[in-house]
């Protein structure tokens, strides 16, 4: 089952293929990056036919690992391990990436450098399928940076825009606030437990609650900034700036989902800890009601899916905080597909009235019939109503709060349903009904709509399968129960009837102008996106800038100033040296020089010069010498 | 008796300054080939070494042969796995020196000469393990630095060459007291015999510990005493920015590793809370610094400040991984500063200016530059993959699991994001947006440039990918200190 | 009459006293040449008779005696070309004439 590393190795080939090329060349080599995802997603089936029928299992069915380094006696390892839950997450990635590749054929054809869209994506897939395969956290961690240098470079796609460069640098920093937190979280589990792996970390030791809730906090810390979670979720609105396709595959059903995923895999260290779980908890509720109310709000399409994504993240925190990491990846599944339809939907929207922002579209439904079914289904799935994927996942989030006693945390999650309905219809009343704004409006290219149709299909069947998946992970997921089915979706229609009342019942240009004033201060709380973005700004960005000004400053004036001034003193104190040096020191000197001046004045008759002169004078000392010997032997 | 292969490896170049100085400018081609050829040959000669390496035995290679036995001096050389990296980077970077100044009008055999000559101070220190051999080596290697700054340097080299001179000299007049007294006191001046008997009085531990923590934390350089380090490199030639950065600064904490920490071990215990505290100040003092430098040389200047505290966290926290973190950002940071170095020439050489403002847009004019830039840049800041997280990673680990104060070890981690923030920033600025009125007009990067920085690329990307690659060699020597130091 | 050590240093004081005088007259360089040779080689005489005659088992004296000449060759040569240098330069060997290094 060697083939199972050759799953992330495809796209990495193809990355280190295309990189170091021209960009013309890049360019033409374009199809190999689609082929190396499509490689990997064929020998993805392959992998998960592999582990079928799945369920519980000691051992994982592939197993492979690579010592990094050893020092002394302990070895620092990189596996690869293929068991269900990243068999299910093999799957998820490799169809959304091949999906997001072909799409990218025809959303992108127009860039002068497909060609290195195409090579940072496929270090993207790489990455990320390493992550999804990764038996230990360091490996986990590794993938995770190098995910996120690809999200740098995507966002920054467009640099030679001022915005997609500053929300290229946001997003990494903000996620880079949270990798501190892994990184110490592993620094942690390096002194706790001495090793990485999985295995030993999680099932070989004995956490004790307090060192567990340390790890796992700081484990979480890492997840919320990469999944983007209250309140570290500012850099995802703002990613938005990158290709679209490389948002739905980055920021939408991959990259974002990744932190779910490492608190998945570190479940047993917040079960050890209680307390982390109800942070998590905690977080993910924040997180799932904030960022829907936010995204009732935008006006571009993108960031009202971006806002979607962080709240959607935040159901699954919800999952994993009550207690049931399986939910939780359930709905990180579902998710994946249907967002990431949703937003390859919007690229089509996009490009068809060039413009991002909802106000200036409507009536795209007829237009875009195509795109218009495949967007609803996504949308509907987003919403959560029946049969569509996301109905299924979300109620068992649901079911996991209400089997756990969590009432308090269900009925938030049944405010965050509604707000989600609520913003749904919004932007779907807002875009495909209504009078058309545009003259001209055209469907996506072929390339772009067959990757929309696969997903929208997977979206609309997927919860059928629940069960099944449910067996497949180990655990099982239940036919949802009808009286909270009914509920839920009671709510969420009642969410998507408010969506109506307000912007879909007029055959005119929505406007809202009377709404906003009524609401004026929640709607100017929200519209400012709770203030965070300013407080960032205003407290921690600016004040870093004037310090390192400031410091520069002490450098150059008090630590260098000291050196000089030392120099300086020095420079004086030899002054004051050479004053005394002059009239004693070198008077005592100049004295002896004289008194041997003035012998030398004497002796210097004898230096005549000739040669003759000196040869008499050695001979007669000779003589003298001799005489000399002779008498005193004698 | 074996083949003197130390002694050849040291004094090779030595041979080759005295012979390129004697060719003299007129014959500048002869000149450079004969540099190249000098510097080929003893990087092969490293190869060799390398090769005939086992890395399960300690110190290799040795010669030792009396040299003034009246006061116990010996011409002492080996090579452990730590001395190795080291001099396998120094040999390597002068040859890269070598070919990335090949154009060199001015003074070319003074030039090569002293490159050559640093060579033999810089191959010198990393094999000697007699203290005379190695305090000779150890101030060897300023005169030619100061040649290097104080011709061919910027406008205020002689200031800048000055301060560095004297700055350093003064750092090792203290450390040749220390060597001194732990004569007086044992009677030898063999590293390796003083380590091994250890036994030193505490108070005397103490006290000569300070002396070489003056002389060493000069060089490496430490916060408060890191001002000489920006003043030399901005003023510096291309070339001598990069052997100073890339191998001078590691002779700082080499000295740690190899003398401080055997020799001295209650005493380093002792210190290692307050390095500790100086590692961490001087991680995020230097990346604040560098974020706040409008000049691309000083930004990586500072950032060298940041990444040697990492090697001094390392050093502190007195465990394996802690250790061989700091040797591994030593190396990394030899390798990828050097990159840096280089990029900023080569940037420089062309549109004539190294202000951050005025250089942007180099992805869309010049994209072999801007994509090693780039390159470079990130494995600064520390993406796993790449040779930076290594020893950055693994210091952190040590710090942690060792008895330092948690609180310095987050500061010091915090220092990974703020070094993200100024590599970033300065890729955002020179390496990304719309070309600016300087890089309007410039072509990318010769073949020879990109042979320069090949070998760099490529050893960031093995030892990033796999740390086993550095980490054979020096898990040895690390081991064996903290033997000597009586265990953890 | 066999000749004994009396004999040679004898001859090699005589040798020694005309190159003393030789040295000390002439003014002519070549001439001061020659005669300091005279005298090295009457050195050469009495370490060769004075080995002979008192050590006769090594050889010390012998071996002695031609590295002298090896060495009084070479600085003969030297001189010389000090000689042709001086002659260069003011057309004549006087050795009065040279007065450079009056103190």
């Amino acid at each position: 089952m060697t083939y199972v590393l050759a799953i992330p190795a495809l796209p990495a080939l193809a990355f280190a293929v295309l990189a170091p090329l021209s960009r013309a060349t890049r360019n033409r080599l374009v199809p190999l990056a689609v082929a190396a995802a499509g490689g990997s997603l064929l020998l993805s089936i392959a992998a998960f036919a592999a582990v079928w029928p799945g369920g519980y299992a000691e051992e994982p069915a592939y197993h492979a690992s690579f010592v990094l380094a050893r020092i002394g006696e302990t070895a620092l390892s990189l596996g690869f391990q293929l068991e269900p839950a990243s068999a299910v997450m093999l799957l998820v990635v490799t169809v959304v990436g091949l999906a997001v590749q072909v799409y990218s054929l025809g959303y992108m054809h127009r860039e002068d450098r497909i060609g290195w869209y195409y090579a940072v994506l496929s270090l993207f897939t790489a990455a990320m399928l390493a992550l999804v395969l990764s038996d230990n956290f360091l490996g986990l961690f590794m993938s995770w940076e190098i995910m996120g240098l690809c999200s740098f470079l995507l966002i920054g796609f467009w640099h030679e825009q001022e915005a997609p460069r500053q929300a290229s640098m946001k997003a990494f920093l903000t996620t880079r606030v949270g990798d501190i937190g892994f990184m110490l979280g592993l620094a942690v589990m390096f002194a706790e437990v001495g090793a990485f792996d999985f295995a030993t970390v999680l099932y070989a030791h004995e956490w004790s609650a307090e060192a567990a809730t340390t790890v796992a906090l700081l484990l979480l810390f890492g997840a919320m900034g990469k999944s983007a979670q209250f309140p570290l979720h500012v850099w995802l609105p703002d990613a938005m700036a990158g290709p679209t396709p490389a948002s739905a595959l980055i920021h939408a059903a991959t990259m974002v989902a990744a932190g779910v995923f490492l608190v998945v895999r570190a479940f047993p260290v917040f079960e050890a800890s209680g307390v982390a779980l109800t942070v998590t908890l905690v977080v993910g509720l924040a997180t799932a009601i904030l960022a829907g109310l936010l995204a009732a709000v935008q006006h571009d399409i993108k960031k009202v899916l971006a806002y979607s994504t962080v709240s959607q993240l935040g159901f699954m925190f919800i999952a994993l905080g009550a207690g049931n990491a399986t939910a939780g990846l359930y709905h990180l599944v579902t998710h994946a597909y249907f967002k990431s339809l949703l937003f390859l939907g919007a690229g089509v929207i996009i490009h068809a009235a060039h413009t991002q922002d909802m106000r200036q579209m409507g009536g795209l439904a007829k237009r875009l019939p195509t795109t218009s079914i495949a967007f609803g289904a996504g949308a509907l799935a987003l919403a959560g109503i029946v049969p569509f994927s996301g109905f299924w996942s979300k109620d068992e989030i649901l079911t996991v709060l209400y089997h756990e006693h969590q009432y308090v945390a269900l009925g938030f999650a049944l405010v965050a349903v509604f707000v989600t309905a609520f913003y749904v219809a919004r932007l779907w009343f807002r875009v495909f009904t209504g009078p058309t704004q545009q003259a001209e409006l055209r469907e996506g290219h072929r390339s772009m709509l067959v990757p929309m149709v696969a997903l929208a299909a997977i979206t609309a069947v997927i919860g059928f399968f629940g069960p099944v998946l449910g067996d497949y992970l180990g655990y099982k997921i239940p036919w949802p129960d009808p009286l909270l089915a009914g509920t839920s979706t009671a709510v969420a229609v009642a969410g998507m009837v408010l969506g109506w009342f307000v912007y879909g019942r007029t055959t005119q240009v929505v406007n809202t102008r009377a709404l906003k004033q009524r609401y004026a201060n929640v709607y100017g709380v929200l519209a400012n996106k709770l203030y965070l973005d300013l407080t960032y700004e205003h407290f921690l960005v600016r004040p870093y800038i004037a310090a390192t000004h400031a410091l520069g400053r002490f450098d150059a004036h008090v630590v260098d100033g000291a050196v000089n001034g030392a120099a300086k003193l020095w420079v004086r104190m030899s002054d004051a040296g050479r004053a005394f040096d002059v009239t004693v020191i070198d008077g005592l000197v100049n004295g002896t020089a004289a008194v041997v001046k003035a012998a030398g004045a004497r002796v210097r008759a004898l230096q005549s010069g000739r040669v003759r002169g000196y040869q008499t004078l050695v001979a007669g000392a000779v003589v003298l010498l001799v005489i000399f010997i002779l008498v005193k032997g004698a | 008796m074996q083949f003197p292969l130390l002694t050849l490896i040291v004094f090779l170049p030595l041979l080759g300054a005295v012979a390129v100085a004697l060719l003299g400018d007129k014959r500048a081609s002869a000149v450079r080939m004969t540099a190249m050829v000098v510097a080929v040959v003893d990087l092969a000669l490293v190869a060799l070494l390398v090769a005939g390496f086992d890395t399960s035995a300690g110190m290799q290679f040795a010669e030792k042969v009396p040299w003034v036995p009246q006061v116990g001096i010996t011409y002492h050389l080996s090579v452990d796995g730590m001395s190795l990296s080291m001099l396998l980077l120094s040999a390597l970077l002068t040859v890269l020196a070598i070919v990335a100044s090949w154009r060199t009008e001015k003074k070319p055999a003074l030039w090569f000469s002293m490159l050559l000559l640093l060579e033999v101070g810089m191959n010198g220190v990393f094999v000697a393990m007699d203290f005379v051999l190695f305090y000779v080596f150890w101030e060897l290697v300023l005169v030619p630095m100061y040649f290097l700054i104080g011709t061919w340097g910027g406008p205020r080299r002689e200031y800048a060459a000055i301060k560095f001179f004297l700055y350093t000299l003064l750092g090792s007049v203290f450390m040749l007291v220390g060597i001194i007294a732990l004569y007086l006191q044992t009677g030898t001046f063999d590293m390796l015999v003083m380590a091994e008997a250890g036994g030193l009085p505490a108070n005397f531990q103490w006290w000569v510990f300070a002396a070489f923590f003056l002389g060493f934390a000069v060089k490496v350089p430490v916060f408060p005493l890191h001002t000489w380090l920006p003043d030399a490199h901005v003023e510096a030639p291309t070339a001598a920015s990069v052997l100073l950065a890339g191998i001078l600064l590691k002779m700082g904490s080499y000295g740690f590793l190899r003398i401080s920490l055997p020799i001295l071990p209650d005493a380093a215990r002792e210190w290692s809370g307050f390095i500790a505290a100086l590692a961490a100040v001087s991680i995020v003092y230097g990346a604040a610094l560098a974020f706040a430098q409008t000049d691309m040389k000083k930004l990586v200047a500072y950032s060298s400040v940041s990444h040697m505290g990492f090697v001094m966290l390392g050093i502190a926290s007195l465990t394996p991984a802690g250790l061989n973190g700091a040797v591994a950002v030593m190396f990394s940071h030899g390798v990828v500063t050097g990159m840096l170095f280089f990029l900023v020439g080569m940037v420089y050489e062309r549109t004539h200016t190294r202000t951050i403002s005025e250089v942007s847009g180099l992805s869309s004019k010049v994209p072999v530059a801007a994509g090693l830039l780039a390159f470079a840049s990130f494995a600064s800041l520390g993406l796993p993959g790449l040779s930076g997280f290594v020893g950055e990673f693994l210091s952190l680990l040590g710090a942690w699991s060792s008895h330092l104060w948690p609180g310095w070890v987050i500061i010091s981690a915090a220092g990974v994001l703020l070094a993200a923030a100024y590599m970033l920033w300065l890729v955002q600025r020179v390496v990304l947006g719309t070309p600016s009125e300087a890089v309007a007009p410039i072509g990318d990067l010769t073949r020879t440039e990109v042979a320069v920085l090949m070998p760099l690329v490529a050893l960031t990307l093995i030892v990033g990918v796999y740390w086993d690659s550095l980490l054979r060699f020096t898990d040895g020597p690390v081991q064996t200190i903290l033997a000597l130091m009586g265990g953890i | 009459m066999a000749v004994g050590l009396t004999h040679l240093l004898v001859l090699a004081a005589l040798l020694f006293s005309i190159g003393l005088y030789g040295a000390l007259s002439r003014r002519n360089a070549v001439h001061v040449l020659m005669s300091l040779e005279l005298m090295a080689n009457a050195v050469n005489i009495n370490l060769v008779a004075l080995s002979r005659f008192l050590t006769p088992v090594s050889m010390d004296g012998q071996i002695f005696a031609v590295f002298s000449m090896v060495v009084s060759a070479a600085e003969i040569g030297l001189g010389l070309a000090l000689v042709l240098a001086i002659y260069r330069s003011r057309r004549s060997v006087e050795l009065d004439a040279v007065q450079e290094l009056r103190g």
